[in-house]
């Protein structure tokens, strides 16, 4: 579904990603590794909001390295961004409104997509006339995954869902997500290792800007490596 | 929008304050509010397309009155040359102000948006040089006026008679009103425009051609302009720097207005506009109208600024 082959990415002088490569199919990849290890950059790399200086990036077998971020959300592409970049001054029906209207292929199917996205956090259809920026940062949390899933999108980006949140929501989050992957591809990134390996399939270590280790989920349980960094046990 | 101002008694208040004043007035000195309100439907128009770019998608143009000016000269022409009434030149002028939006945004305030808004203030302050000083080359400094024999109908209500024309520029000032409203909340552009203004980031990973966007409601609100350049022209005499003095009226009156406000503009106009009127209807201190002006832009900032601090 999507294939990172030796990518390269700056900024200014500082090379933050090291001819990195990677795929995910139809399951959900999880993507660890310390603060500044290029997490994000991957991320906003894989959506255009930087451009790689080499490598491509293929997505259902096409190029999508140099088009623009809003034509690859169109293709199928939803990321529910570490600031979450809600419109705050929108109530959360808006918020969720927008999040299907530009998307060709469910523009039509509004209110199917509302109904799937009450159902899988109740929270929001509550809170449905309540202004975006006025709630919580849990409640923005879900609303960002909210609008990205009204979308309706073939791969899912999470880019540290956790983030400040308190840990009982955390877990409530990563039930969410592994019921996700049943429909759709997802990749997050994480600090809370312990809690997403519950939830992927498949994952990476991203170290200093290249893949220090990949296997699936239950291998890096067990990982010497991830035990001693990641797991702290 | 009601029951947001119902639970602020401090707008009920000023609401029913203003409205005795207006009433006193109507009394007093008829013509005042008469004249005052022709006034605030000229500077409500000319202010709302203002209010569009900076309250909605924050673009800070401080050429918007220049603009307007530039439709009016635009428009002189037309009925020189072509000997067109301006109410038929209004479609090219329109037209042609979309298109030039269009050419300025896409050389030179689209390579500011990412840059800090200063750029943004000096980049516009030297477009408004180049068009005064531009119009001043073609056209000179000579102030220019096109007669129409309807522009001095006049009414008499009691025993006060008054001009009548001016209610076109209220005329204009509510169709302008009541169509960005329907654009900004029905129609999906201008929801997508208002998404832009409240996160261009967010915007853009939802599917919004974000620079699309932008270069449409810039030309949009210039293409307004045009529409009041071409009105202008029907009662005023037009020179290069007539501009300069609505582009800081119409800063003001979105400052007053409070950013993103639509119809909060027409209020703030009306004010401006009476009290404006008001000082003028005394024989000889005409020239203290601007006082007025300035007055209410401190008087609104230290409120605002009071406000912020609770």
């Amino acid at each position: 579904m999507l294939e990172i082959n030796g990518i390269d990415c700056y900024y200014g002088k500082l090379h933050v990603l090291r001819n990195l490569s990677f795929k995910i199919g139809d399951e959900a990849v999880g993507l660890f590794g310390p603060n500044g290890a290029g997490k994000t950059t991957l991320i906003n790399a894989i959506i255009s909001l930087i451009k790689p200086a080499a490598g491509d990036i293929i997505f259902d077998g096409e190029n999508i390295t140099t088009s623009e971020t809003h034509t690859i959300a169109k293709k199928g592409i939803a990321l529910v961004p570490q600031e979450r970049e809600l419109f705050p001054e929108m109530t959360v029906y808006e918020n969720l409104e927008l999040g299907a209207a530009f998307i060709p292929h469910v523009k039509n199917r509004t209110a199917e997509r509302l109904e799937f996205v009450y159902n899988f956090f109740p929270v929001l259809k509550e809170r449905e006339k309540q202004h975006a920026g006025t709630m919580s940062g849990g409640q923005q949390r879900m609303l960002a995954i909210g609008r990205a899933l009204m979308a309706d999108p073939k791969l899912l980006i999470l880019d540290e869902p956790s983030l400040g949140l308190q840990p009982s929501i955390v877990s409530e989050l990563f039930e969410k997500l592994a019921e996700m992957k049943k429909h759709i591809s997802v990749l997050v990134t994480e600090q809370n290792v312990r809690e997403s390996l519950k939830s992927v399939d498949r994952g990476y270590v991203l170290e200093n800007g290249e893949i220090a280790l990949e296997d699936t989920a239950e291998n890096l349980k067990s990982n010497p490596h991830v035990i001693k960094a990641y797991l702290g046990i | 929008m009601a029951e947001r101002i119902l639970k602020r008694p401090l707008y009920i208040i000023v609401g029913l304050l203003s409205a005795a004043v207006i009433v006193l007035l109507l009394f007093w000195k008829p013509t005042v509010v008469v004249y005052g309100v022709q006034r605030a439907g000229l500077y409500a128009g000319i202010a709302l397309p203002m209010a569009l770019i900076l309250g909605i998608v924050h673009i800070v143009n401080l050429a918007h009155g220049e603009f307007m000016i530039t439709a009016a000269y635009i428009t002189y022409f037309l009925c020189n040359s072509f000997g067109m009434s301006p109410f038929a030149a209004l479609v090219p002028v329109v037209i042609v102000m979309f298109l030039l939006g269009m050419l300025i945004f896409k050389f030179t305030i689209k390579h500011t948006l990412k840059a800090p808004e200063l750029n943004q203030l000096i980049l516009t302050f030297g477009l408004a040089m180049v068009l005064t000083q531009g119009l001043n080359l073609i056209a000179t400094s000579q102030p220019r006026k096109i007669s129409l024999d309807f522009v001095t109908s006049s009414a008499t209500v009691g025993e006060t008679t008054f001009g009548t024309y001016g209610f076109i520029y209220d005329l204009a000032a509510v169709l302008i009103l009541a169509g960005l409203l329907f654009f900004l909340r029905k129609t999906k552009f201008g929801k997508a425009a208002v998404a832009v203004g409240q996160n261009p980031r967010g915007a853009r990973i939802i599917g919004i051609d974000v620079n699309k966007i932008y270069i449409l409601v810039f030309s949009l609100a210039i293409a307004l302009t045009g529409i009041m350049g071409v009105l202008f022209l029907t009662s005023q005499s037009i020179f290069p720097l007539a501009g300069g003095s609505y582009t800081m009226k119409s800063f003001c009156l979105v400052a007053m207005a409070g950013m993103g406000s639509l119809p909060g503009i027409v209020f703030a106009s009306i004010g401006l506009g009476i009290a404006e009127s008001f000082i003028m209807s005394f024989q000889g201190y005409g020239g203290w109208s601007n006082i007025v002006f300035f007055a209410l832009i401190i008087i609104v900032i230290l409120i605002k600024s009071f406000k912020g601090k609770r």
